[in-house]
């Protein structure tokens, strides 16, 4: 992305509304008040820009075509606006206090001698599908791209913990990254993890993606991975681990990325939440994303749609298309198994022998048998989308 | 000046000097979000870029000015912005009129 000669400026590709719906799928109900385009971040592809500062940029559907998504293509998401902009590994540590045996303090080569674990995980913002709310919610208005499937490897939290030594009557681990508050009365970025989540086998703190280092703008030097869960968990430039002994308290927790508490999650349109709880774990999820929705189509030619599918953390069982509209639904193929907290491929061969429309919805069911509603579901702060979406095809 | 050249030539020779290898630095492009002009729009953008920029306004659904109203009165309550309480309508008014429903 920095080539010599060229300025940012040559990048910039002014697209309307229309053209940027129509390159990552889905029409959400509402127009959106002014305009999205592609901008480029450094070490990022062409993304589509929600904020500038700070960055959040989404990544268009067509990234999901393959297995595994590009470090330059996943999407970036940070609350405050100072965010990291420079690291030094020379002075960066990673430090654990509070309830603990030894304090650490540990270079980035400390780290990468405790066993090195890898695994595929989806990362999916809480707020992925928000735009498609009805009536519209604030927040970032991410279509379906503020997801991505990537190969992490890195070091058992729990392994890091442990050499601290985590005294007796600890309850959690408080989770803070470089990230500062724009004026010191807005509440710093930090979540928790409850001591037995967070000492759970795959709980990583990640220094690579997909085999190389980080993106600083997704969390260089290290982030913490809980897989499984929504990213918001998922501490960028994680710089700080606290053991303490009682529940956190903090506004990105107690006040922000919470639930109803229901059973779905949800309330009716529109009203309000008589008690809600952290969001935590991810919905089940499938997607069409070749030929992506809207796309015109020969009539007696075969095609094979594709798409992605996952869950929170229980593997995906099966995929089912309907290219009527609901009526009727077949099982699709499903690709190479990358493990449960990693997507699924799924292909559907279709010959549609009529010119027409086509309603082309995919479902998916995971190893516990969570499913994806029919209709949306709601909540004040636009969490957990995972309709079954409505695509259409156009024979001609 | 010199700082910036020094970092270019560190760039240039990563792995050559001692701690170029260490430091890793990216610039980000300057938000490029302009309001459309309109009252009260100096109003806006005094007080709603001290924190973000303002495509968090322009990149939101269309909302009514009752939502709005909301919404900046929480920046105020929950983030502390440093907003006058005779400013909110203008702020309102100005969001619902040029990126709301108007009323
Ligand atoms: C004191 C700092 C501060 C000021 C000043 C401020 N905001 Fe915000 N604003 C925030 C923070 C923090 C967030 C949450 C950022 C995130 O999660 O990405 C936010 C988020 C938002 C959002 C996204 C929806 C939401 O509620 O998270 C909108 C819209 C918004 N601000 C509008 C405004 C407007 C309009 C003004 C001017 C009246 C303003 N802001 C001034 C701190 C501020």
């Amino acid at each position: 992305m920095h080539l010599p000669g060229i300025t940012r400026r040559d990048f910039l590709k002014a697209v309307g509304v229309t053209t940027a719906m129509a390159a990552t799928g889905t029409l959400p109900p509402v127009l959106y008040a002014g305009e999205r385009r592609l901008e480029t971040y450094p070490e990022k592809a062409d993304l589509l820009l929600l904020t500038a500062r700070p960055p959040q940029l989404e990544t268009p559907l067509k990234y999901f075509k393959e297995l595994i998504t590009p470090n330059e293509a996943l999407f970036v998401r940070w609350h405050l606006a100072n965010i990291p902009t420079s690291v030094d590994l020379a002075t960066w540590r990673l430090v654990v206090h509070g309830e603990v045996e030894n304090a650490l303090s540990l270079t980035l080569d400390d780290l990468k001698r405790f066993e090195k674990i890898e695994y595929t995980a989806v990362i999916q913002c809480a707020g992925n599908g928000r735009s498609f709310f009805d009536p519209p919610v604030f927040g970032g208005q991410w279509l379906n791209g503020a997801m991505g499937n990537v190969t992490w490897s890195g070091v058992r939290l729990r392994d890091v913990l442990k050499r601290a030594g985590i005294k007796a009557g600890a309850q959690e681990v408080i989770f803070k990254g470089l990230d500062n508050p724009p004026l010191p009365t807005v509440p710093g970025f930090a979540k928790s993890l409850a001591l037995d989540k967070a000492q759970e086998d795959e709980i990583m703190i990640a220094y690579e993606m997909n085999g190389r280092e980080l993106p600083l703008l997704n969390g260089y030097p290290v982030r913490l991975v809980v897989p499984g869960w929504y990213a918001t968990y998922w501490v960028k430039s994680l710089s700080d681990m606290e053991v303490a002994a009682r529940p956190f308290e903090g506004f990105w927790k107690k006040s922000a990325y919470r639930i109803p508490d229901t059973a779905c999650g949800c309330v009716e349109p529109g009203s309000t939440p008589a008690k809600t709880v952290p969001i935590t774990r991810m919905t089940t999820r499938s997607l069409l994303i070749n030929p992506q929705d809207g796309s015109r189509l020969k009539a007696g030619r075969p095609i094979e749609l594709m798409g992605v599918a996952f869950s929170g953390g229980y593997g995906i069982k099966e995929v089912s298309v309907s290219v009527n509209g609901g009526q009727d639904w077949r099982p699709a193929r499903l690709g190479k198994d990358l493990g449960r907290h990693s997507w699924v491929q799924w292909y559907y061969p279709m010959k549609p022998q009529k010119a027409g429309s086509y309603d082309v919805r995919v479902r998916a069911v995971n190893s516990i048998g969570e499913s994806q509603p029919l209709d949306s579901l709601w909540n004040p702060a636009g969490y957990l989308w995972n309709k079954i979406e409505r695509n259409t095809l156009i024979v001609v | 000046m010199r700082i910036r050249l020094l970092f270019i030539l560190m760039t240039i020779c990563a792995g050559g000097a001692a701690g170029a290898a260490d430091l890793h630095r990216i610039t980000l492009p300057p938000p490029t979000v302009s309001l459309k002009e309109g009252a009260g729009v100096y109003v806006v953008r005094r007080y709603c870029s001290i924190c973000h920029s303002l495509d968090y306004i322009t990149t939101q659904p269309k909302f009514p000015k009752a939502k709005w109203q909301a919404e900046v009165a929480k920046m105020i309550k929950v983030y502390g912005a440093p907003i006058p309480e005779e400013s909110v309508k203008v702020i309102s008014d100005y969001i619902a009129a040029y990126y709301g429903t108007g009323s």
